[in-house]
């Protein structure tokens, strides 16, 4: 398992589009791609769960990976992360 | 009359044609051949998904990009994992793929409703669109029409989804009404994409219309009314109206900036991030005249570092492709705080520790700031700009410090600019008076309205009491511009203003009067400012201005300028 707290850096939180990147990134491993924000665990690879999860802009967030080629997704999800989702 | 949300700009008056959906009831069935019900199920979530990206493709090519986008949204939504392992593992129970559906769905709409933030909010509708059309297609339902009203037509439904849009005949919809929706949500977006005025979020509106029914709605104040014949006449006037100016400020795209005489002046933006730069080169500003850093410091737990600020920097100037881009420094206190700065509180802020007081006495910080900004000097014609100077003492201070740092680069061999400007907002009634000491030594000036107006009239336009008195149109205000433009203008250093008045139709006379270099105003208004200096000679405003200079208050002032106003 690997972990890494990273932060929001988008406007508007994770909104529609940043999370149907991060789905759409996190859907492509076979490990478990897993948000931790505050007490709150959320399934990367679900918009809907994203979206349901409400993450705002400045807000710490751990992604928690687990699996299959756990370094190379938690590497790609933390780069979309910093780069605001190409926002 | 009704009163709703005016979301789109524009007059429309027309015959209602209501938008009905499709009668989607169902019977719930017990499921005998589980199997067959979870493929039916997936048959019409590919069907959905065909349609889906075709409708997409569709909307690109008619619409725009960023309304494409939402259908693709829906595309990753109802193949969401979530939602289709909810909707598989409930007909495995034996419940029928309609009710499945609906049920997961509401799973969702009730966790979305459920938050605090508008933006999930709205994704209800999204996930109601969903349903919507997944369901019409597992129970075999026509998709509503929309492509063959006839002109004039005003669009009723409970709300405008992007689903229906995509066939939507614009030069036939005079006007579009809904029930739901606000400002930011979908049908807003698509009602202005599509350049048809629209008023949202009239409960029951639906209702208390009938197909035939004749309607006027304003796009601009959110008001609803069955027009009388004359009201009719007059809102289709004013429309005309609307779109001649509209294309009007389009054909104004790439032309210069110039008076009715041929004076050519400077009109660039003001920005306050990286991302406003789409705007700016999208209403054709020609540079930006005020980039505000304090968004790099807000939000954030400890100060920005050199190499975080040279990125933002350098984007804009890249993308600017060398045009200016004039940068301002930090400007917190007043009423911009940034908790890690610990910044005591004041009594008076407004009249204490802020902007260049605070960065010159947070050295560390500041340097990082400069350095970031002679750095990015390197990638276009970056400018930099120190806000709230009160003596010329503080201007000295940073050009030193910018001194410093380029004999740092020479030593590390890092590129910059060797010329890059250092300028001053002008906007303490002492920089105003001292503006012809000034200019020899900054670059540029940039007249902040904003503060100046505030300090001249000693008024905290917060305050409703005293907040009368905050007027750009106060003659005092007026002398004090006039003084710091031609202050600038015998000392050949170029002045520019950057608060909300740079964009006023009613004082752009004046500053073309007083001979104002650079104008820098919101990206919105960058052909409306243009338009109106196309409109006055110098001769015409010089005459304008003498009349002003002999009025002694601002009701006068005001109404001269509004007589004058073309």
């Amino acid at each position: 398992m690997v972990v890494e707290t990273v932060k929001v850096v988008n406007e508007q939180g994770l909104h529609m589009r940043p999370a149907g990147v991060l789905s759409k990134a996190a859907a492509k491993y076979g490990c478990d791609v897993t948000l931790k924000v505050g007490e709150k665990e959320i399934n990367a690879k679900s918009i809907m769960m994203i979206i349901g999860g409400c993450i705002k802009c400045g807000a710490d967030v751990e992604i928690i990976c687990n699996g299959e080629q756990e370094e190379d997704a938690l590497s790609e999800i933390k780069a979309l992360f910093a780069s605001g989702f190409g926002e | 009359m009704w009163q709703g949300i005016g979301a789109s700009d524009g007059y429309g008056v027309g015959t209602v044609i209501k938008i009905v959906e499709a009668d989607l009831s169902f019977s719930d069935t017990q499921v005998e051949d589980i199997k067959a019900e979870q493929t039916r199920f997936q048959l019409a979530l590919e069907c959905f998904t065909t349609k889906t990206k075709a409708m997409a493709e569709q909307m690109r090519q008619r619409v725009g990009e960023k309304e494409a986008e939402i259908l693709e949204g829906h595309v990753i939504m109802a193949s969401d994992p979530a939602l289709s392992d909810g909707i598989l593992s409930q007909i495995a129970d034996g419940i029928c793929a309609e009710r499945a559906l609906w049920n997961t769905c509401d799973l969702f709409i009730q966790v979305f409703s459920a938050t605090d933030d508008e933006l999930t909010k709205q994704r209800v509708t999204d996930v109601e669109d969903i349903r919507t059309r997944l369901l019409k297609i597992l129970l075999d339902k026509e998709d509503v029409d929309i492509s063959n009203v006839p002109k004039g037509t005003v669009l009723v439904a409970r709300d405008l989804t992007p689903s229906m849009t995509v066939g939507i005949c614009k030069e036939n919809v005079a006007g579009i009404l809904t029930e739901v929706g606000g400002k930011t949500s979908h049908s807003a977006i698509l009602a202005r994409a599509l350049e048809v005025p629209a008023v949202l979020s009239i409960p029951e509106i639906a209702s208390q219309l009938k197909d035939g029914d004749v309607i006027a709605l304003d796009g601009f104040t959110g008001e609803v009314f069955a027009p009388s014949p004359e009201q009719k006449a007059e809102f289709l006037k004013k429309q005309e109206a609307f779109l001649t100016e509209k294309e009007g400020l389009k054909n104004l795209v790439g032309k210069p900036s110039v008076t009715a005489d041929g004076k050519q002046v400077e009109l660039v933006c003001n920005i306050g991030a990286p991302k406003d730069v789409k705007a700016v080169l999208e209403q054709d500003g020609e540079g930006v005249g005020l980039f505000r850093t304090e968004f790099l410091f807000m939000g954030k737990t400890s100060v920005p570092t050199e190499e975080e600020q040279f990125a933002a920097y350098k984007e804009v100037a890249e993308r600017l492709q060398g045009k200016p881009v004039i940068i301002r420094t930090l400007d917190v206190g007043g009423d911009k705080e940034i908790p890690y700065l610990n910044l005591p509180k004041e009594d008076n802020p407004f009249l204490g520790y802020r902007a260049i007081r605070v960065c010159l006495q947070q050295k560390e910080m500041y340097h990082a700031q400069l350095r970031a900004l002679v750095r990015a000097s390197a990638f276009g014609d970056v400018r930099i700009m120190v806000p709230m100077v009160a003596s010329i003492e503080e201007l000295r201070q940073v050009k030193a410090m910018v001194e410093e740092i380029k004999l740092e680069l020479d030593q590390e061999g890092i590129a910059y600019n060797k010329d890059i400007p250092v300028g001053i907002m002008v906007e303490t009634p002492a920089a105003a008076m001292m503006a012809d000491v000034l200019a020899k030594e900054a670059a540029f000036f940039s007249i902040g309205t904003n503060d100046l107006t505030q300090y001249t009239m000693t008024v905290d336009r917060g305050n409703a009491q005293v907040a009368y008195l905050y007027s750009t149109y106060n003659p005092a205000v007026l002398r004090m511009i006039a003084h710091i433009i031609s202050s600038a203008k015998q000392a050949g250093t170029p002045v520019g203003m950057c608060g909300e008045a740079a964009a006023d139709p009613n004082l752009i006379p004046l500053w073309i009067a007083y001979g104002l270099d650079e104008y820098s105003v919101g990206a919105t208004s960058v052909l409306r400012t243009r338009s109106i200096l196309s409109k006055w000679t110098t001769e015409e405003a010089n005459a304008l201005a003498v009349k002003v200079a002999g009025l002694a208050t601002t009701a006068e002032v005001e109404a001269a300028l509004t007589e004058a106003r073309k």
